[in-house]
């Protein structure tokens, strides 16, 4: 049989963003993947020469727009550790409580754009009406629907008042009540369950080699979290990692359904433990020029995130390095388009979750 | 770098269960570092809230192997240091042949690069970074730098294996 | 008003964005801001299209693509730069890899600000968009 080489992207009405892959087809089935990525690369991380520490922040929330708010978190996390600022209690609750609100704002604009791709777009519609209600919350309390800018070295710009977050509270369990429907959508649609049951299936073993990371890695069976490691007053709330074993796209699906009631119960809990009141400190401002090195991990929605961050005591930092999610799952997603139909390598793509942006930064 | 003996020691993660965090370049930003082209490389290492990582200086025309026979996901990263980096890494299993990125400049994160863009921003008046002069105190050298991951909540869970 | 603008088709390219602009572009598509109410279809094939949404600056790799698309699309033909990075390099204007606005490629007939461009301002920039292309069709007519 003679081989085919098919371009996938950079303009692919499945994926709003340019990822390539030079498709290598022996009749239909996909012998091989060649990634090519740039499209993107705007060389961000080299803006550290240009644009002070201080600011740098404003320049890594633009890293991607829908982790916006985490990556301006663990660019401050990063450094409040080498700057040794402690950050003042309320304000480490405001930022878990944004951080799993944004988690429920990127799994339910993945859900609909998964349900685009495999054709349900009844679904899709249904996803991003929920979406709007996050972006809602978001916009009132950050005064940014995408962009939030919330986060300073030292703490967070803007507070939330008691009787906001209740209502802020209220409004995300109503909206995990109607979601309820939707999730049952997605486990029991028979439709759903063709396009993306043993589909694209990653082992454990192989998720391991691979280095996967985030729900990629969960839906494999592998209980992996950053979370569970504490930081970031995640000692103080009880949750367990939603795992799933089948290590299929479906199974990817319904990690990501599940976690989004999850982040609503762990925004509850962080509200019952904050310590409540008017005017209470928000902010710990630093003091001189960075000096040292630091890595930072946080459990973004596609997964783990890493930070490296080094400073050489002048305003500028000498080198910034963000090792995002998509960046860690690409190597499982080459591994799963292998061998599979042609026809299911835009839903196998999209069940990593891949966020282009981030990936080439 | 010692090639065997740090292979050896990337297998040792490998065997132990140890995933492939991160593997980083940074190019050196001391005078005569910089100067003379150094590079740091780190490789990062992570099993469940545990982290460490192996630190090598690479000077011009230093070979890297790939550690792609331990961990075979590392591809992307090296393909990445060596188009980003000019880095000489030898071995790869898929190999991108320069094409994973293909930006304005040619090795922009390389310290010749850098060197270049600061001097044409000090030439044309931009505010930026400037380059350590020769002689000079280096950069941050009152305060030896500490690594640890900040994620990882108590010290027990990390500790740094640089080794240089 | 003719057939064409009662119901132009819509292409969006995803320059080197951030992804902002691009689920902010997605988000006027679905039932909140339904921008499909105004007879306007989102394609994913450029021969279809009136009006390339365009997010993001350009760098070395994606000027060809950009191009490319706008050779493809049928005449008479609108772009509208959605997003500060569109408009002008935004933030990213100082990034090594990042040449500048999207006019620096392809003519630009309206700007977009913002960042993320909010979906009113992009519902905005396409209704002028289609003024725009009502105009051009009247030359060309």
């Amino acid at each position: 049989m003679k081989k085919t080489i098919i371009p996938f992207g950079p303009q692919h009405p499945v994926l709003p963003e340019p990822l390539v892959l030079d498709l290598i087809l022996d009749d239909e089935k996909v012998i091989d993947a060649v990634p090519t990525i740039g499209y993107i690369h705007r060389g961000l991380e080299m803006m550290v020469e240009r644009v002070e520490y201080t600011e740098m922040g404003f320049v890594v929330e633009r890293i991607c727009g829908i982790c916006s708010f985490m990556h301006g978190m663990g660019y401050a996390v990063s450094l409040e550790s080498i700057m040794n600022v402690e950050v003042p209690e309320r304000a480490k609750w405001l930022r878990l409580i944004w951080a799993e609100i944004s988690r429920v704002q990127s799994h339910l604009l993945w859900l609909g754009l998964g349900a685009d791709a495999f054709g349900f777009e009844n679904l899709f519609m249904h996803c991003w009406r929920m979406r709007e209600e996050v972006l809602d919350i978001f916009e009132k309390t950050t005064g940014g629907r995408i962009i939030h800018s919330v986060n300073r070295i030292g703490g967070v710009k803007r507070d939330v008042s008691d009787s906001e977050l209740a209502a802020i509270l209220a409004r995300l369990q109503e909206l995990a009540k109607a979601f309820e429907e939707t999730a049952r959508i997605f486990a029991s649609d028979p439709s759903i369950a063709h396009r993306l049951g043993g589909v694209g299936v990653l082992s454990a073993a192989d998720a391991l080699e691979t280095a996967a990371v985030g729900p990629m890695a969960r839906a494999s069976g592998i209980r992996t979290d950053t979370r569970l490691y504490g930081a970031n007053l995640y000692d103080q709330i009880e949750f367990e990692p939603v795992v799933e074993t089948a290590g299929d796209c479906l199974a990817r699906a319904v990690v990501r359904m599940r976690e989004i009631p999850q982040s609503i119960d762990i925004v509850r809990q962080a509200i019952e433990k904050m310590p409540k009141g008017e005017g209470l400190p928000l902010e710990n401002k630093p003091r001189g020029n960075p000096v040292g090195e630091t890595f930072t991990r946080l459990e973004q929605p596609r997964g783990e995130v890493l930070y490296y961050v080094k400073a050489n005591g002048t305003k500028y930092l000498e080198r910034f390095r963000a090792r995002t999610p998509t960046f860690a799952n690409i190597p499982a997603m080459i591994k799963l388009v292998k061998g599979c139909d042609l026809a299911d390598v835009p839903n196998i793509i999209l069940t990593i979750d891949p966020c282009i942006s981030c990936t080439e930064r | 770098m010692d090639r065997e003996p740090f292979l050896a020691r990337v297998e040792g993660y490998h065997k132990g269960g140890w995933r492939l965090a991160l593997i980083n370049a940074a190019s050196v930003l001391t005078a005569d570092e910089a100067e003379q082209g150094a590079v740091d490389v780190t490789w990062a290492f992570a099993r469940d809230a545990e982290f460490e990582h192996i630190r090598e200086r690479i000077m011009p025309g230093d070979e890297v192997p790939s550690i792609s026979p331990s961990f075979s996901a590392a591809f992307l990263y090296e393909n990445e240091m060596r188009e980003l980096f000019g880095l000489n890494v030898t071995g790869i299993n898929v190999d991108l042949q320069g094409q994973l990125y293909k930006t304005s400049q040619k090795v922009p994160f390389s310290p010749s690069a850098i060197r270049a863009r600061l001097e044409a921003n000090a030439a044309a008046g931009i505010a930026s970074a400037t380059m350590p002069v020769a002689g000079a105190p280096a950069h941050g050298a009152a305060k030896p730098a500490a690594i640890a991951p900040a994620a990882a909540p108590a010290p027990a869970a990390s500790k740094p294996g640089a080794a240089e | 008003m003719s057939f064409f603008s009662k119901s132009p088709w819509i292409f969006h390219y995803d320059a080197s964005s951030c992804n902002g602009c691009d689920i902010e572009v997605l988000a006027c598509l679905t039932p909140f801001y339904d921008l499909e109410r105004f007879g306007i279809v989102n394609t994913g094939n450029p021969k279809h299209a009136d009006i390339l949404l365009i997010t993001g600056s350009v760098n070395e790799r994606n000027i060809e693509i950009v191009q490319n698309l706008y050779r493809q699309m049928p005449d008479p033909k609108v772009v509208v730069a959605v997003g500060a990075c569109a408009c002008s390099g935004g933030i990213f204007a100082r990034a090594y890899n990042i040449q500048g606005g999207v006019d620096k490629v392809v003519p630009v007939d309206v700007y977009v600000p913002g960042c993320a461009a909010r979906p009113e301002s992009i519902i905005d920039g396409v209704v002028q968009g289609i003024a725009a292309l009502e105009q051009k069709r009247k030359k060309t007519a």
